[in-house]
């Protein structure tokens, strides 16, 4: 490469750093990239959640259409513990107690509360503790209460109140106080409503 | 660095990335966007990187070189625009001062993006290659074309203004 050719890459190659540095700096100031990444993110996975969940409930309808088939073509009944329906499966379990019940819960599923798996700021998790108290959060805010069981799970619980900020709060509140009775087993937590229906299930969280 | 944190300190850099490689405002944005999007989704595995910023990066360049790749991207709008209504665009102010800037929008997206990466944001060419997924040599000799086509389109601009 000659001088001139040289001297001519050189006189270019200052000027592509000058022309993009003054581009770049004409670029004005975007509001909020990270709130808004965050928000189109979430949208993403709701809707990918979605989707996943209304595969995974078609395949358990199937599955639940299969095994009634099944159960009907036999000519002996099957026991109440094998059958598919949770709350039946539940109301056979043993009656919760303090003992039981202390611990943190997952929600799994809520009567009539279909945005469990939302992306939310905080895991809405509840813990019952030992001394009758619990506490909690519903995704965005905290929880606290009071709480008794009696000896055959009858179920009462007062709550603190709450700072209500927005989001798919998920209602544990609601669920404790619609709670008549409860059933426990080292997994699993089942609320029954005062006319026997399943309000929720939880999980025990790890 | 949590991910809020690091939209906050990178993001308007990566809205100037997006710009540098495009030369358009708005695709510039939804560009920052996709690869803070993106990022946040795999966070963990971003933070993990040796450098998250050049992880994000290649995030966005790669997004952008897909967006081209499509059919949709070269469309023209086939409505006539209303010129009294749109949006001003800070790139009208350096695509009429400046003839490089202009004579950049000849060269392929590839050819762009490794001027941009070699003379904006300063990388040597065994990174800009494994950023692209390339050899060293290819970004050699891409960067050496898009230089010759420059100054082949800067050089016919000189006669034609001499000329008019």
């Amino acid at each position: 490469m000659s001088k001139t050719e040289l001297e001519t890459v050189l006189e270019l190659e200052d000027g592509l750093r000058a022309t993009f540095e003054r581009a770049a700096a004409s670029v004005p100031l975007a509001a909020d990239l990270a709130g808004r990444a965050t928000a189109g993110a979430q949208n993403a996975q709701r809707r990918t959640w979605l989707a996943s969940g209304t595969a995974a409930a078609a395949v358990a309808v199937i599955a639940a259409i299969g095994f009634s088939l099944h159960s009907s073509s036999q000519s002996d009944p099957q026991p109440a513990a094998s059958n598919p329906t949770p709350a039946v499966s539940n109301a056979s379990a043993p009656a919760a107690t303090a003992q039981t019940v202390t611990g943190s819960w997952r929600p799994v599923r809520l009567n009539g509360f279909t945005a469990l798996k939302t992306a939310r700021p905080e895991d809405p998790i509840i813990t019952f503790n030992a001394d009758g108290t619990w506490i909690g959060s519903d995704g965005c805010n905290a929880l606290s209460g009071t709480y008794s069981i009696g000896q055959r799970g009858e179920f009462t619980s007062k709550s603190n109140g709450q700072r209500l900020v927005g989001c798919e709060n998920v209602p544990h509140t609601a669920v404790l106080l619609a709670t008549t009775r409860i059933t426990s087993d080292k997994t699993n937590l089942t609320f029954f409503a005062g006319d026997g229906r399943e309000v929720a299930r939880y999980a025990r969280a790890r | 660095m949590e991910f809020e944190e690091y939209a906050s300190a990178r993001g308007q850099e990566l809205v100037r990335l997006g710009f540098t490689i495009s030369g358009d405002y708005q695709r510039a944005e939804d560009l920052a966007q996709i690869a803070l999007m993106q990022a946040f989704r795999s966070w963990r595995k971003v933070q993990r990187a040796d450098d998250p910023h050049l992880y994000v990066r290649r995030i966005l360049i790669n997004s952008y070189l897909s967006m081209t790749r499509r059919r949709s991207f070269t469309e023209a709008p086939a409505a006539d625009l209303d010129t009294d209504r749109t949006v001003p665009d800070p790139a009208t102010d350096i695509v009429n001062s400046d003839d490089l800037w202009r004579a950049l929008a000849t060269l392929s997206a590839r050819e762009r993006v490794v001027l941009v990466l070699r003379y904006y944001q300063d990388l040597d060419d065994r990174t800009i290659a494994d950023l692209l997924g390339i050899k060293p040599s290819s970004v050699r000799a891409t960067a050496s074309r898009a230089l010759a086509a420059l100054r082949k389109t800067r050089q016919s601009h000189r006669v034609d203004e001499r000329l008019s």
